[in-house]
């Protein structure tokens, strides 16, 4: 019952006068009726009134609206006229069902529309719920969720949101995803990690109101409580706008919860990836180092405490020297790939004869190339191409290197160089054993080694060529060649220079 | 002539500076040895050396500060140390007022042929009217090249770089400065310039363009011309 006599108070008085003035002219314009015997049907006529005005009003007015007519039917036409006195039984019967089905009849109408009412602010809050669900499960990222629940809050609730989330350490940390125009004072972030802390709201319409004009309530998920939203209210929510709050603020914390933990899954898979990086590095660091640094103290050592022949001496001098090549290279290797890694690697773009760039690169490996047959095959009317000299050098360097390492004696490698259409294309092909097919998508993956590769090395060369062509925007691919061995295609988007100019400059 | 010689080395690392007191004393230099940017300038002014070789990564100041002091009064080559990859550090001691670079790990090979050039440009400039690197001459005089005693058809332009890079043989060229000594200031942003011009000048000079063993590129920074 409370339900229906709850909100009475609440209703218009105009629409207390206006039942009260209708049923009056109703009963003034049936005067002409009063003396007749059809007294009667002014009754029906009321009655109708009555039903009428119980579709668009609350119940009290509808109350009023019955009692009124009522009173006076039975005062105004019911005989004897004038008075509240009925001579016969059955009007006095008649006037009590007429009572009774104008006040059933009124409060069942305002009833089922009100019932109406509810079910239509229901699917609308279903609706929206729905909607917010569809949404937040659409965001990805702790961002857009905050993105999308703010712009939901305001569209139900009319009221701007403001959202201080914990930094994954149970702290709630208010300078990092609390809205850019939205500083907190120091007494609202303590209010804030308050409410964080007792999972309780706090704020204006709350027991404790902390001085607040606006309200804060703690968002909790099922595992972890991702923070506390802020939200200023003009009025108090209403009963059933309260639980509907809450249940939107479930869905938000749920959102939440899911990208927090998301996040948490992911540092922990980053870490563990990083741990496994860290020992494989420091594995073959070691042993990569061990190496020359055994032939340098060997060579060195034996330079130093026996009698060698000249031969012998410059024998031992040629293996140091080849181990510190080797230890110098693994220092650029790892420099490089350091320098992939901090995301340093930008592409200082000039204007380069690629002629220079590939000499350069075959020139620092003479010695290594020395038992191959090296083909540079350039095309005829390569232009000038906008590059990074010491980068690409590099990525033939390492290209060229892994050739060597695996090719036959005596084979031929082929680095060509050709330009078409806004790309240089650069190929180096080898006469090795290929790479196994089902090892082809790992071969640019840092560490990667074919297992039972001969020498040694640190699977970074490759992964750093590739490095170093994706910071200029072209890409590197690998295939094993019909014939045999591996083709490396390098594809770099390249500018080249306006050359009619420079022959103008000439005359 | 040699003995004469007197190699300051500033460097911070001890044994770096033992390895080039042998190297050099080796090969009949007086050396003398600095480990820190005060100590080297000091030692610059009180020991009057003929070459001075300069790491650019010292501990107590930066190298390239030392460099500008010393070329406040000291005339004499400089040639710088440095680590790999920071060819915009060797590019400003160049612009600083270096001869030359040298980028560590070095061979000492190169680093004797650096040291000879470095001093037989600082010693006599050519007071000939012709020079010559293998089969190419350049007559001073007449404003001619020949290659294989044949006239070369050059361009002005290809000229003037010729004759730039052949005046300063042995010695790095930043593109820059030939940019600006060939086309203007004007241009030194306008590297294609030069690419295409040594392009162009290697295929008139060089026995093979493809392999160039006159005009010499140095990754990232210049241009040097050698015999």
């Amino acid at each position: 019952m409370k339900r229906y006599f709850g909100p009475i108070k609440k209703q218009h008085t105009t629409h207390y006068i206006l039942s009260s003035v209708i049923v009056a002219v109703t009963s003034l314009l049936c005067a002409p009726l009063a003396n007749t015997q059809n007294y009667h049907v002014v009754s029906f006529i009321l009655l109708f009134v009555v039903s009428i005005l119980a579709t668009f009003m609350g119940t009290g007015p509808v109350l009023l609206a019955s009692t009124l007519s009522a009173i006076f039917w039975n005062f105004f036409f019911i005989p004897p006229h004038y008075t509240f006195h009925i001579e016969k039984t059955e009007d006095i019967l008649i006037f009590g069902l007429f009572f009774i089905i104008a006040l059933v009849n009124g409060v069942l109408t305002t009833r089922v529309r009100k019932q109406k009412k509810l079910v239509r602010d229901r699917e609308r809050r279903t609706n929206a719920l729905f909607q917010l669900t569809k949404e937040l499960s659409k965001a990805s990222g702790i961002d857009e969720v905050l993105t999308v629940a703010i712009r939901e809050i305001k569209n139900n609730f009319q009221v701007d949101s403001f959202f201080i989330l914990q930094n994954g350490e149970n702290i709630l940390n208010d300078t990092g995803r609390l809205q850019k125009e939205k500083k907190l004072l120091l007494a609202e972030r303590h209010v804030a990690e308050w409410v964080f802390n007792h999972a309780q709201k706090a704020g204006a319409f709350t027991p404790n109101t902390m001085g607040l004009d606006f309200t804060i309530f703690p968002l909790s998920g099922t595992r972890i409580s991702p923070g506390v939203v802020a939200v200023k209210l003009n009025n108090e929510f209403a009963e059933d706008q309260k639980s509907y709050w809450d249940t939107f603020l479930v869905q938000i914390s749920n959102a939440l919860e899911r990208e927090f933990l998301g996040e948490m899954a992911q540092r922990v898979r980053f870490l563990d990836e990083s741990d496994r990086l860290y020992k494989t590095l420091f594995n073959s660091i070691s042993h990569e180092l061990r190496i020359p640094v055994a032939t340098i103290m060997g060579a060195s050592d034996s330079m130093l405490n026996s009698e060698n022949s000249e031969n012998m001496q410059q024998a031992l001098s040629n293996e140091i020297f080849t181990a510190s090549l080797r230890l110098n290279r693994l220092i650029e290797n790892l420099l490089n790939i350091s320098r992939l890694e901090s995301g340093h690697i930008s592409a200082r773009l000039d204007w380069y004869d690629i002629n220079d760039l590939v000499n350069k690169a075959a020139d620092d490996l003479k010695e290594e190339l020395k038992p191959f047959t090296l083909k540079i095959e350039v095309q005829d009317d390569m232009p000038l191409v906008k590059t990074d000299f010491g980068l690409i050098e590099q990525v033939l360097y390492n290209l060229l290197i892994n050739s060597t390492q695996y090719a036959p004696p005596a084979s031929e490698i082929i680095l060509s160089v050709g330009y078409s259409s806004g790309t240089m294309e650069l190929e180096v092909t080898d006469n090795g054993p290929g790479f196994p097919e089902n090892e082809l998508k790992n071969v640019f993956k840092k560490f990667f080694r074919v297992d039972g590769s001969k020498t040694g090395g640190l699977g970074l060369g490759l992964s750093i060529a590739k490095g170093f062509v994706e910071a200029h925007g072209g890409s590197i691919a690998i295939e094993n060649r019909q014939s045999g061995g591996a083709r490396f295609t390098i594809r770099i988007p390249t500018e080249t220079p306006d050359i009619k100019n420079l022959q103008e400059q000439e005359q | 002539m040699k003995e004469d010689e007197t190699i300051l080395v500033i460097d911070d690392e001890k044994q770096i500076r033992r390895l080039l007191e042998i190297t050099l004393t080796a090969n009949g230099y007086k050396v003398i040895l600095s480990a820190n940017g005060k100590e080297g300038l000091v030692d610059a002014a009180t020991q009057h050396p003929s070459l001075i070789l300069l790491d650019l990564g010292l501990p107590d100041t930066d190298g390239q500060e030392i460099l500008k002091k010393l070329r406040d009064w000291f005339y004499k080559p400089v040639i710088i140390l440095s680590v790999r990859d920071s060819e915009e550090e060797i590019i400003k001691a160049l612009d600083n007022g270096a001869n030359d670079f040298l980028t560590k790990p070095f061979r000492t090979g190169e680093l004797l042929a650096r040291i000879r050039v470095a001093l037989r440009s600082g010693n006599d400039t050519p007071n000939t009217s012709e020079m010559t690197f293998g089969s190419l001459t350049i007559d001073l005089v007449s404003h001619v090249a020949r290659k294989n005693n044949e006239i070369l058809k050059l361009t002005a332009t290809e000229f003037s770089l010729l004759l730039l890079l052949a005046k300063n043989s042995g010695r790095v060229l930043t593109h820059q400065y030939i940019l600006k000594e060939v086309w203007g200031y004007g241009y030194i942003k306008q590297t294609q310039y030069l690419r295409v011009f040594v392009a162009q000048l290697r295929k008139k000079i060089e026995d093979n363009p493809s392999k160039p063993g006159l005009l010499i590129t140095e990754s990232g920074i210049g241009y040097r011309f050698g015999d």
